[in-house]
């Protein structure tokens, strides 16, 4: 079971929010964007630890966007959506109710904070307002603590210090998990445990050091305040009282060579994270709830970035893969952060981005729930994320290009044309080929609804349609239908295809450059990088006689060389305020649509 | 999830009563029974007991929330008592436990849920037509459609709705053409106005089960367990509708009925469905011998009028004995010497007996008038009695005669309990509040029942009190109690007349129901399911019943039988059979047939 979307109306920092979700999922936002006012918005419908009392919102809590004094219409709405319950009893005993579609079955919940019902005159004040919970369309069809309590949202506190927390028996998520187990142990078999620990604790104590030490404890106490008020000590390593004695178990890690306080701080909070989830999963085996929604609030804090991509790298992705059997996935996730780090390693299809509305008046959001690719255009995407560091989640707008040599120069050139490329937060970003398609998905207006345009190559093929006329047409297809696509001519199409963002140049990108007019730092470049002695001395030459150069020896000389390699070289010294005309729509495209 | 569910420090308070139940082995099997089951209940064999011992078992052992249980009772007055057993062994109504009416069931737990959902053509929201308003429909559709409307239409109209119940089927169309059409026409005309009917509800209940698998999922997701209460009343639809869940829908299904006690025909309502059920496939068939009521000569004799063999045992010490009085001079003899001889001697048999332990049964509101003026003008203390007098029993008369009864002393001892009559009044309420509200709400009930807390009250000026807080207008809103906004207008009018409950303090209504100073008057009926030390049958004259319109070959000949029986097997110690020879009908017509056949078949063997 998980929740499926997510609406949000006049609520904070949100005017009309629709986001569809997946099974877990990063929130990512910079800050103040909204992301506590989410989750808060979801503890209004699921937390059973929230207050009766402030579920009753206040006046400020309207969206700012609203005129005020408000209208007397105006009112916050919050519901969700939630499937994939109907093969599991306990949940679709508590969900039938709440249908609001059969087949396959959702349910929804609402939290509604309006005017009340009988007011003589508009409202005013915060008493003139009230809030209800409902399922399903069915106003009537109200929901309380006793739908909550068995689909709790559980609000996981900042990890500061799993560490203590995890030592210490009423912090512990250990300590639920022991708890549980010790009802079920045979009492003779617990006694008999406590018989030897009771002898070896006397055995140590009978040693003569030892022994003397404890008397020597006792003795100073009842000297320095008299028998009477004096505690007893003795020592020992552990309590003889049944119930103590369990108490006192403490992890060990590394064959219980080491304790807990010498684990490092991420794998205490990967330790931490594991137990809570065995205990969430116990209350669901034990029936005291059907399913967790955990909400983790920037889980990064005080985390080194090492530590947060070993730790959510995994507690993400296993959770994914572990499909849909009746038992599994009796908890989802939603879980917030401005961290890149945690995106970067975050299954792809569980990505929501929190932004801003083009006018700025409201935040909006992004998911990549449905986008719709294959599994392996999935794998290619997450590996991209992971290396880039999530990068292209956080970026105001994208480029996509065919290489490393396009991705070292396009930002040099745009701050050559004065776009300074971080201050407008746009990402150039290799796919490493020509396979765009799910990179336009990811970052199209279904999935993350980032501006983006796609740089490619011409690639001419000799007595056949050039390569990049065919992958301009295919892409296309994403925006209309294939016949609209092949009705447009050859010639038409690398203009028609700039509207949607794709900007085809006539050859390739290195060979572009050279003819825009940057062929002397080019050159010089060639002549610097080269190890070759002949393309070193043709590189010179061609320097002082420009028009002497022989492209295609160029293209060779540069691709021994390697175009990555050459292209950086190339951009520290790329100085003409010059830039191919494709790339220069291109950046603009992409400007423009930046709010 | 066999075990029970250990507590070192609390035992569940129904494990102490099943003791007493496993000793009967009829009972012990039902109870322990891990299959459906269907338990055929004589007389007086512990059966509410049972019912809700097995629903506090399943609750306790077998059920994980927010899986829940569906307790499925004749009359909101059934479940009422079985809500008020439930509550004794600490078992409160929640959202996971339904009890109450099949039309509550499909109302609340089908219609409203998932119709819309469905696409199943029903109006949006859903108002449920009173019988006035009902009338007025069915002349309407009847009139545009040319045909007459009569008694007999009406009852053939319900019969045929209720028996060939899929509009899409054959056997529908063609029966009877005009009748279905005139359904037909009803239905478009009711929804169309945003009404459903009582039948709607069961009839669209069923068919939602029917048609669409996820309605059943559903179902057997939130109510793994169905108990029903008085399987043989419930008519057809409702046997569908189990047949549907338990074959269809995997449902557990724990029933319980009588066929012998089936006295309900005109609903619908017939006695081999229970024993169809009973003898179905992978259903466990348990039946109670053991009658705890009666006299072993009132079972003895019971069971000649009923015309069939069972081999029922008496577990009482008394034997029980049957007088037979005739008054030559008609019913109004009779009720003059019920008041005047028998009462008297059944009071003199035993020493300690009240007028609360006497039952009067009577055949219809005619006799009721006669023996209602009667037993006022002996100055005896009653309760029920002729309708018109009063106000007609609803959920919320109920209520309000349980609320008296807490103000007159109730609230020392905490019964009625405070939360059930406060969680009722919340109830009243349908339309659309907030949660914070409801607190206020509450609150200003607390403060009305409270401050009115002298049983020396007169009812009339104590029931303003719950009319100022806003009583009728939240009966008003709540759309579907309309015929128990009419009752509580009858309550009110009679409270204040004189010569009907205008004497009464808020004591003595309070005790409408097993006080034990008043008698007891009461139809053959609706007796069904009471039990009283003596019972006095009256108006049993051959052509009343059995009545002259049926003859000895129908199966309707059998049902007379029955009806005999109930009221025989209602008393545990003395019966008195009361007759004439001759009797008036409404119209004024004598006929003089004797006693009832029934009546002479057991005077032949004393």
């Amino acid at each position: 079971m998980y929740i499926s979307r997510i609406e949000i109306d006049n609520f904070r920092n949100f005017h009309e929010l629709r986001i569809d979700l997946s099974k877990n999922n990063v929130i990512v936002g910079e800050n103040k964007i909204g992301k506590t006012n989410l989750i808060y918005a979801l503890r209004l419908l699921l937390d059973p630890k929230l207050p009766e009392a402030d579920r009753h919102l206040r006046l400020d809590d309207f969206w700012d966007g609203l005129p005020r004094p408000l209208d007397e219409k105006a009112f916050i709405r919050v519901s969700i959506d939630i499937v994939e319950f109907e093969n599991n009893e306990s949940l679709l005993a508590l969900l039938a109710e709440h249908l609001i579609q059969p087949e396959p079955m959702i349910s929804r919940l609402t939290y509604v904070f309006k005017p009340k019902a009988n007011l003589d005159t508009p409202p005013k004040k915060e008493s003139d307002y009230e809030f209800l919970v409902y399922g399903g369309h069915r106003i009537e069809n109200r929901i309380g603590y006793e739908t909550r309590k068995w689909i709790p949202l559980s609000l996981l506190p900042a990890l500061r210090n799993a560490e203590a927390d995890l030592a210490s028996w009423t912090h512990s998520p250990l300590a639920p998990l022991l708890r549980a187990v010790i009802s079920n142990i045979q009492r003779e078999t617990l006694d008999e445990a406590v018989l030897e620990v009771t002898k070896s604790n006397e055995k140590i104590a009978e040693i003569s050091e030892i022994k003397s030490l404890a008397e020597q404890i006792q003795n100073s106490l009842v000297n320095s305040v008299g028998e009477k008020h004096a505690i007893n000590t003795s020592l020992g390593f552990s309590p003889t009282d049944p119930d103590k004695l369990l108490r006192s178990l403490r992890l060990f890690i590394d064959n219980g060579q080491r304790g807990i306080s010498d684990a490092s701080l991420g794998s205490a909070n990967l330790l931490y994270l594991t137990l809570l989830t065995l205990e969430l999963e116990r209350q669901v085996a034990e029936g005291e709830r059907s399913h967790t929604f955990l909400a983790i609030e920037e889980p990064e804090a005080h985390l080194h970035p090492h530590i947060q991509r070993l730790i959510f790298r995994d507690f993400l992705k296993t959770r994914d893969e572990g499909e849909d059997t009746e038992n599994s996935s009796t908890q989802t996730i939603l879980l917030t952060t401005h961290s890149p780090h945690i995106v970067s390693v975050a299954p792809l299809k569980s990505i929501t981005v929190l932004r801003k509305s083009d006018d700025g008046m409201a935040t909006v959001g992004m998911s990549t729930a449905k986008i719709d690719i294959d599994e392996k255009s999935i794998k290619d995407l997450e590996r991209y994320l992971d290396t880039k560091r999530g990068e292209i989640v956080f970026a105001k707008g994208v480029l996509l290009v065919e290489g490393l040599a396009e991705e070292f120069l396009i930002p040099k050139l745009g701050g050559l044309l004065n776009h300074n490329f971080d201050e407008l937060g746009i990402s150039v970003c290799s796919v490493n080929g020509t396979n765009f398609f799910p990179y336009l998905k990811l970052l199209g207006e279904k999935g993350l609804n980032i501006p983006v345009a796609v740089l490619t190559d011409m690639d001419p093929q000799e007595g056949k349609k050039s390569l990049g006329l065919t992958r301009v047409g295919s892409l296309l297809e994403i925006f209309m239908d294939k016949d609209t696509v092949d009705d447009i001519s050859d010639g038409d199409l690398p203009k028609f295809a700039e509207n949607w963002g794709i900007f085809l140049n006539n050859s390739t990108f290195e060979l572009e450059l050279l003819n825009s007019g940057h062929k002397s730092d080019m050159c010089s470049a060639l002549a610097e990088i080269s190890e070759n002695g002949a393309a070193r001395a043709r590189a010179i030459r061609w320097n002082e006689e420009p028009k002497s150069i022989d492209k295609e020896q160029f293209l060779k000389d540069v691709e021994e060389v390697g175009k990555g390699r050459y292209a950086q070289r190339l951009a520290s010294i790329i100085k003409e305020k010059i830039c191919p005309d494709y790339i220069s729509k291109a950046i603009i495209y992409v400007t423009n649509k930046i709010p | 999830m066999s075990q029970i569910k250990s507590h070192k420090f609390y035992e569940p308070a129904y494990l102490k009563e099943v003791q007493d139940l496993l000793k009967n082995s009829g009972q012990r099997e039902a109870y322990n029974s891990e299959v459906n089951c269907v338990v055929l209940a004589g007389p007086g064999s512990g059966k509410t007991k049972l019912l809700t011992l097995k629903i506090a078992r399943l609750l306790h052992e077998k059920i994980n929330e927010p899986q829940g249980i569906a307790c499925i009772t004749y009359s909101t007055e059934c479940s009422r008592e079985i809500k008020k057993r439930l509550d004794k062994i600490g078992i409160e109504e929640k959202r996971n436990i339904y009890i109450g009416t099949i039309h509550g069931f499909c109302l609340n737990q089908i219609i409203r849920p998932y119709a819309k959902i469905a696409g199943y053509p029903l109006p949006d929201p859903i108002k449920v037509v009173d019988s006035e308003n009902w009338n007025h429909y069915f002349s309407r559709a009847a009139c545009e459609l040319g045909i007459e409307n009569t008694y007999q239409t009406i009852t053939h109209f319900g019969w045929y709705r209720r028996t060939f119940i899929d509009k899409s089927s054959e056997e529908f169309i063609m029966n009877n053409k005009r009748i279905s059409k005139l359904i037909i026409n009803f239905e478009k005309i009711l929804h169309e106005d945003g009404f459903i009917d009582f039948d709607d509800m069961v009839l669209s209940g069923f068919m939602m089960i029917k048609e669409f698998s996820w309605v059943r999922k559903a179902i057997r997701a939130r109510f793994p367990y169905l108990i029903i209460d008085e399987y043989q009343d419930l008519g057809i639809p409702l046997h569908k509708i189990v047949t549907q869940l338990v074959f269809t829908a995997g449902v557990e299904i724990f029933a319980v009925g009588d066929p012998d006690q089936s006295i309900y025909g005109f609903t619908g309502a017939e006695p081999n469905l229970l024993n169809s059920l009973a003898e179905s496939e992978n259903i466990k068939r348990v039946e109670l011998k053991l009658n705890y009521r009666c006299g072993e000569k009132i079972i003895n004799n019971s069971l000649i009028s009923l015309g069939e063999k069972r081999n029922f045992e008496s577990a009482t010490v008394d034997s029980g004995k049957l007088y037979f009085w005739e008054y030559r001079n008609g019913v109004q003899e009779q009720a003059e010497m019920i008041c005047n001889e028998i009462i008297p001697t059944s009071l003199k048999n035993a020493p300690g007996r009240n007028l609360g332990d006497i039952a009067v049964l009577y055949l219809d509101k005619f006799d009721a008038a006669v023996i209602t003026e009667e037993v006022k003008r002996f100055g005896l203390n009653y309760i029920g009695g002729d309708k018109n007098v009063r106000y007609k029993p609803t959920p919320v008369t109920r209520w309000l005669e349980d609320c008296a009864s807490w103000c007159s002393g109730g609230w020392k001892i905490g019964d009625p309990k405070l939360s059930n009559l406060v969680h009722f009044w919340v109830n009243t309420r349908n339309n659309i509040e907030s949660e914070l509200d409801d607190k206020l709400f509450r609150q200003l009930f607390i403060n009305t029942i409270w401050n009115n807390r002298d049983p020396s009250t007169p009812l009339d000026q104590w029931l303003k009190n719950f009319i100022e807080i806003g009583l009728i207008e939240n009966l008003d809103n709540s759309q579907i109690r309309v015929d128990e906004i009419e009752s509580l207008n009858e309550l009110i009018s009679s409270s204040s007349n004189l010569d009907k409950m205008g004497t009464f303090n808020i004591n003595l209504f309070g005790k409408q129901r097993g006080s034990p100073d008043h008698l007891n008057l009461v139809t053959l009926h609706s007796s069904k399911g009471l039990e009283f030390d003596v019972v006095i049958m009256m108006g049993l004259e051959q052509g009343r019943i059995p009545n002259y319109r049926i003859s000895k070959e129908s199966d309707s000949f059998k049902e007379e039988r029955r009806k005999f029986y109930v009221g025989l097997t209602r008393a545990k110690r003395e019966v008195h059979l009361v007759y004439s020879g001759w009797y008036e009908t409404s119209w004024c017509q004598i006929f003089k047939n004797g006693p009832s056949q029934f009546v002479l078949e057991l005077l032949k063997i004393e």
